[in-house]
């Protein structure tokens, strides 16, 4: 209601601009004309003489054409006088009571959302769950703001940071992983977690900064998988190859048979040249890594399957196409992934805002055109 | 809240400017001075309006009120409040919106500073002025409503193009707006004048100050768009010749004839028509920039993004008005009363070369811009006019123009004693004549023109001291006397001086930084030394650093010249998350007028970066030209006597002339 | 002076400067403008070597090769036709493969386009209009281009605030 009153009282304002000089009978003195324009030139030549900038013939030939000008304006002037004219007045009158509010009424009718809350960053601060979409790009806003009002809160910047590197802002969860190791205390693994967001930061490179990271971790805790693994990337980005060779080999030695990470360093050492791995015969290696992997795929399959039917016969969700975009990529099937960004181009492209948030997102997975 | 009362304001400001198109005409008929009046109380009820709907915008922005579409899409919480606030215009609909507000400056200025204007005159103005008013406010509206709101407003801004987010973009757009729309008021005065069917001398004197007033913003705009360009993009380019840069410039032009061409008006009564041409040319043209920039007619770093019925609107909006007012003058010019004719060889004379140069050369600007667009719509081939189409074709006018500038002023009115001015500005051309030996025996490399536009540029700037020196009887006169003449000599002839002066200074930053500047590129690794024009410039290294919506990396260089530390310069990379886009920080290092210019490229794997290094003589003589051309607009405007053309003691006997 | 006099004097004055920029003009227009080509017209057109031009395209995916000190070599490709790049310098931020470019320059002998500008693009989203006119009249225009200028819209792009 309030915001009615206000348009009210900018109505009312407007009106009284228009009708305040209506009422009055107009000062016709409060305006200017060329006579006064000539008097001053005339006035000028003057002091110009006095202060010896012109000499008297120069001012006398400017003071003859300045004359004939004043003489001019004065004769054209008209004699008749300003008159009033009342019935134009209350037109115009009229036209401001009830045009104005007209106009504005008609035009703001069916631009304006009067309806609509305010809804500034204070607000939205305060944690108001008024019913917007909670998808977990805001509840990671909704946690940031709470951390940056609460910095010291160690266990929401845990929670925080592998959010923050799943979702690709790698900036963001080093910074985070720092903060959690400043309250939380330090721990080789959350040194490693730090590292590894580093390097995903730089693009996958484990720079200077990612690699001391990673060798606190090592100095903390020397079996840290993360941490070696990391730190033999890092020798192998180095071109150190032999160096990175003995530390995979040394922490697939120690390695349990079942790490989730064994292939990975496997695949690693045998990508440096490091072939033949000891401890483990290659058979159980293969069979343990098979079952994991088949059993995983075959869900992840499942999953997606049901995905892309159901945006088959649904289109309009763009976060479900990026979804099964991401889904094909991850299982390195790229054209598919292509096949599937651009059905659902098809899909929502009579939706403008919806296109664009589609773009953006394929964008971000690398798949732009 | 906010949102709605500053979009209902913006509504009853074109409310208001309907009437105020309208009422005051009427008034004017009748003769009728509370009709007329109107105009007055209309006009600054709408900048109250239109200002609270500006600060309304402003605060959605400060606020970070994602649920105004217009917040969300060019905003980020996380951004510094600075450009919070910068980023209001940093857009296409909050620019429009901060054009319009200063529209509305400029008619409530007049409406209230006007009571030296005849009553009818500034009811006319004022209507005019709420004509272009009332179809700007409805393109806002209808087209790029920075107040359409989001139903379900999303928790985070997309941000603000990385690129804007500099201090430059707090100042340029504004200063260069009130530049492109105080043209506006000598279009209204023209307009006024063509429906009055009355134009004289006192009608240049009124519209003056406000043509003065749009132009030194408007050179300052202009310079510091330059400068922004030269140090935020990165590659110290400072002009390109880039359609909307000629969009501003030409304008420029336009309006720096109309200032001389106003000034013969009103001391001489004579070149009434034109003036009053130049006077909708210039506000056309600004007009057209508009167009250009908004419409994606154009390819352009400048463009905003492209919206077709954006591009009708304002085509529909530039059709209307400058089609209707070249009718107007087409109707009327014949019938309005011709001024005089002049000597060829008098300050009036030398005006109307001015004015001939000046509109030829923004002529040449215009062809530059449209021909390319015209090729592509009539012939289908496509082709770019750069640099070196204007080097071979506004260079040589402007060039021409500037060997005639130390002149005009020295000519007395009437007629003037070309051997006499000739013989006074000796001085000057001796010492541009030096200029141009010391800059031949300095130079190394280079054109051979360079040497030449240098003399030129001092000789422009002689001319500017030799008219001060003669007016005040600097040499010939007791100190005293000299004193005493100083005092009474009129600040626009000071203005005047100052800004030829500019000129020349302007123009020998440019020679000096386009023949002679030098340039290093090459990938460098950390404790490599690059040497450039004398000085040796080492990577210390690199670093990362996090700044508040951005992360960067910073290259730190130490500056020494014969083994002597002169400085640490650290240019950057940084990489915006939100949009995914990453701007180039170049690092300046200020040497008198020189600087030396550091901007990065990408780094390699190998801890090493590219890197480009340039040496700009005299670069900022570029800009600092253009800042005395605005001192000496300030100078004139605050000269508040009136003054008329009286002759100069000639040597022959003077004689009276019949005035024309 | 009589009036006649007078008159024709700025009258000729003004035709006078007025044949001068016309001249200038003309002089200017027969060698200092630059053509804008896609690869398939300067392979339809046969453009001599040394004669400049702006080459438009898309860069090919996987043909930017780093030289030594700061020499590039990448491919403009337009759907039809190849043409090879050399450049030397730093690349502006927004160089990318397959996106679109618009370089300045002209060809050598060996039919290589040595270029000695590639334009800087402000914002992600873009592409080059020449570029996109190009591709447009080639039918090769898919719909993802298409779909940038749309959220191109929705962004309201760069510095134009500016003027």
């Amino acid at each position: 209601m309030t915001l009615w009153f206000v348009f009210a009282l900018m109505t009312v304002a407007a009106i009284f601009a228009v009708l305040l000089p209506l009422g009055r009978s107009g000062r016709v003195q409060d305006q200017g004309s060329e006579v006064a324009v000539y008097k001053d030139q005339l006035a000028e030549i003057e002091r110009d003489l006095g202060a010896g900038l012109i000499a008297a013939p120069e001012a006398e030939a400017a003071r003859v054409e300045i004359g004939r000008r004043l003489l001019a304006a004065a004769g054209s002037k008209p004699a008749v006088e300003p008159k009033s004219s009342l019935k134009w007045r209350r037109a115009a009158a009229v036209l401001a009571l009830v045009g104005l509010p007209l106009v504005a009424i008609g035009v703001y009718m069916p631009l304006g959302s009067p309806r609509l809350q305010a809804f500034p960053l204070a607000q939205r601060e305060r944690g108001s769950g008024s019913g917007m979409a909670q998808s977990l790009e805001n509840l990671v806003a909704q946690v940031e703001q709470h951390l940056e009002k609460n910095p010291t809160d160690g266990r929401g910047w845990n929670v925080l940071a592998p959010v923050l590197e799943r979702l690709g802002r790698f900036d963001d969860a080093a910074r985070a992983f720092r903060n959690s190791l400043t309250y939380n205390g330090e721990s080789a693994e959350r040194r490693s977690d730090l590292g590894e967001a580093l390097s995903a930061a730089a693009g996958g490179v484990v720079t200077a900064e990612a690699k001391a990271e990673f060798e606190r971790a090592h100095a903390l805790s020397a079996d840290d998988p993360k941490a070696n693994y990391f730190l033999g990337l890092a020798a192998e980005q180095d071109g150190r190859k032999d160096d990175a060779v003995s530390i995979w080999r040394a922490l697939l030695a120690k390695a349990p048979a079942d790490a989730p990470w064994r292939p990975l360093v496997q695949s690693s050492l045998a990508r440096v040249g490091g072939g033949a791995m000891p401890a483990l015969s290659d058979e159980t290696v293969a069979a343990s890594k098979d079952m994991a992997e088949g059993d995983r795929n075959a869900m992840v399959r499942g999953m997606v399957e049901r995905l892309a039917t159901r945006l088959k016969q649904n289109g309009d969700d763009v976060e479900g196409w990026l979804r099964l975009v991401r889904a094909y990529l991850v299982m390195g099937d790229r054209d598919k992934a292509v096949g599937a960004s651009s059905d659902a181009r098809q899909a929502v492209a009579n939706d403008a805002d919806r296109l664009r948030q589609l773009n953006e997102g394929l964008k971000t997975l690398g798949l732009d055109g | 809240m906010i949102a709605e009362s500053g979009h209902y304001a913006l509504v009853l400001a074109l409310a208001l400017a309907l009437i105020q198109s309208v009422v005051p005409l009427i008034g004017a008929r009748l003769r009728d001075a509370a009709l007329m009046n109107v105009a007055r109380s209309t006009a600054l009820a709408q900048l109250l309006f239109v200002g609270a709907s500006f600060v309304a915008l402003v605060m959605l922005h400060v606020n970070s009120d994602f649920s105004v579409a217009n917040v969300y899409e060019n905003s980020h919480s996380m951004k510094p409040l600075l450009y919070k606030i910068t980023g209001v215009w940093g857009n296409h609909e909050g620019s429009m919106l901060l054009w319009v507000s200063i529209l509305a400056l400029f008619g409530g200025l007049v409406a209230a500073f006007g009571n030296n204007l005849p009553m009818s005159l500034r009811a006319h103005v004022l209507a005019v002025q709420a004509w272009i008013a009332s179809a700007f406010y409805l393109f806002i509206l209808v087209t790029s409503n920075p107040f359409l709101r989001i139903a379900s407003p999303p928790i985070e801004g997309r941000d603000l193009n990385p690129v804007l987010q500099d201090i430059g973009l707090a100042v340029h757009p504004p200063m260069l707006y009130l530049g492109y729309v105080g043209f506006s008021i000598s279009f209204s005065f023209a307009i006024a004048a063509l429906m009055e069917g009355r134009i004289d001398a006192a009608w240049a004197r009124w519209v003056r100050p406000w043509t003065l007033m749009a132009w030194i913003f408007l050179t300052l705009g202009i310079a510091m768009g330059s400068y922004w360009a030269y140090y935020e993009l990165g590659w110290g380019g400072w002009w390109f010749w880039d359609p909307v840069e000629n969009a501003s410039l030409m304008p420029w032009l336009a309006g720096t004839a109309l200032l001389h061409s106003a000034l013969v008006m009103e001391k001489r009564n004579a070149l009434k028509v034109w003036t009053i041409l130049l006077s909708i040319l210039t506000f056309s043209l600004s007009l057209l920039g508009t167009f250009l920039v908004r419409s994606g007619v154009i390819t352009s770093v400048h463009a905003f993004a492209t919206d077709p019925t954006r591009g009708v609107f304002i085509l529909l909006i530039l059709c209307l008005f400058i089609g209707g007012s070249l009718s107007l003058f087409a109707g009327r010019a014949t019938s309005l009363k011709q001024g005089g004719l002049f000597a060829p060889i008098s300050r009036e004379g030398a005006l109307v070369l001015n004015n001939l140069l000046l509109t030829v050369a923004c002529a040449v600007v215009l062809f530059g811009t449209l021909y390319p667009l015209a090729m592509e719509m009539l012939a289908d081939f496509k082709m770019s006019v750069g640099a070196p189409f204007y080097n071979l074709t506004f260079a040589p006018l402007f060039a021409l123009l500037l060997l005639a500038v130390p002149f005009g002023p020295m000519l007395a009115w009437k007629r003037g004693d070309l051997l006499g001015v000739t013989q006074r500005l000796l001085a000057a051309g001796v010492a541009g004549l030096v200029a141009v030996a010391i800059a031949w025996g300095w130079a190394t490399g280079g054109s051979t023109l360079a040497p030449l536009a240098i003399g030129l540029g001092v000789f422009v700037i002689g001319g500017a001291v030799t008219d001060i020196v003669e007016r005040t009887g600097l040499v010939r006169l007791p100190f005293a006397t000299v004193l005493h003449r100083a005092r009474g000599l009129p600040r626009s002839a000071w203005g005047t001086a100052f800004a030829h002066a500019g000129l020349g200074v302007a123009l020998i930053g440019i020679v000096c930084e386009t023949t002679w500047n030098s340039e290093y590129i090459a990938t460098m690794k950390q404790s490599e030394v690059a040497h450039i024009a004398g000085y040796d410039v080492k990577l210390d290294g690199l670093f990362q650093r996090q700044g508040p919506n951005y992360r960067e990396m910073i290259a730190e260089f130490n500056v020494s010249r014969d083994g002597e530390t002169l400085s640490v310069m650290t240019p950057s990379k940084r990489s915006f998350t939100t949009r995914g886009s990453s701007t180039t920080e170049a690092a300046l290092l200020t040497r008198g007028a020189s600087q030396l210019y550091i901007s990065l490229g990408d780094a390699t794997a190998e801890g090493a970066i590219a890197v480009r290094i340039y040496h700009k003589p005299l670069v900022l003589l570029i800009w600092w030209g253009p800042v005395l051309m605005a001192f000496g607009g300030v100078l004139s405007l605050s000269d508040r006597r009136l003054r008329v053309g009286a002759p100069k003691p000639a040597r022959a006997k003077p004689r009276l002339q019949p005035a024309e | 002076m009589t009036r006649k006099q007078r008159r024709m004097t700025i009258i000729g004055g003004s035709l006078a400067v007025l044949a001068l920029a016309a001249g200038l003009v003309l002089n200017a227009l027969r060698d200092s403008i630059v053509f804008f080509s896609t690869p398939t017209m300067v392979a339809e057109k046969h453009v001599a070597p040394g004669k400049r031009f702006r080459l438009g395209g898309l860069v090919q995916p996987g043909s930017l090769q780093r030289g030594d000190n700061l020499a590039v070599t990448f491919e403009v490709a337009d759907g039809n036709a190849k043409l090879p790049v050399a450049y030397k310098g730093i690349l502006p931020d927004l160089f990318r493969e397959g996106q679109g470019v618009v370089a300045e320059g002209a060809l050598d002998a060996n039919g290589v386009f040595k270029a000695d500008t590639v334009l800087a693009k402000h914002d992600e989203t873009y592409m080059p209009k020449d570029v996109a006119d190009a591709l447009k009249k080639q039918g090769h225009w898919k719909d993802d281009y298409e779909a940038k200028p749309a959220a191109t819209t929705a962004q309201g792009n760069p510095q134009g605030a500016v003027r």
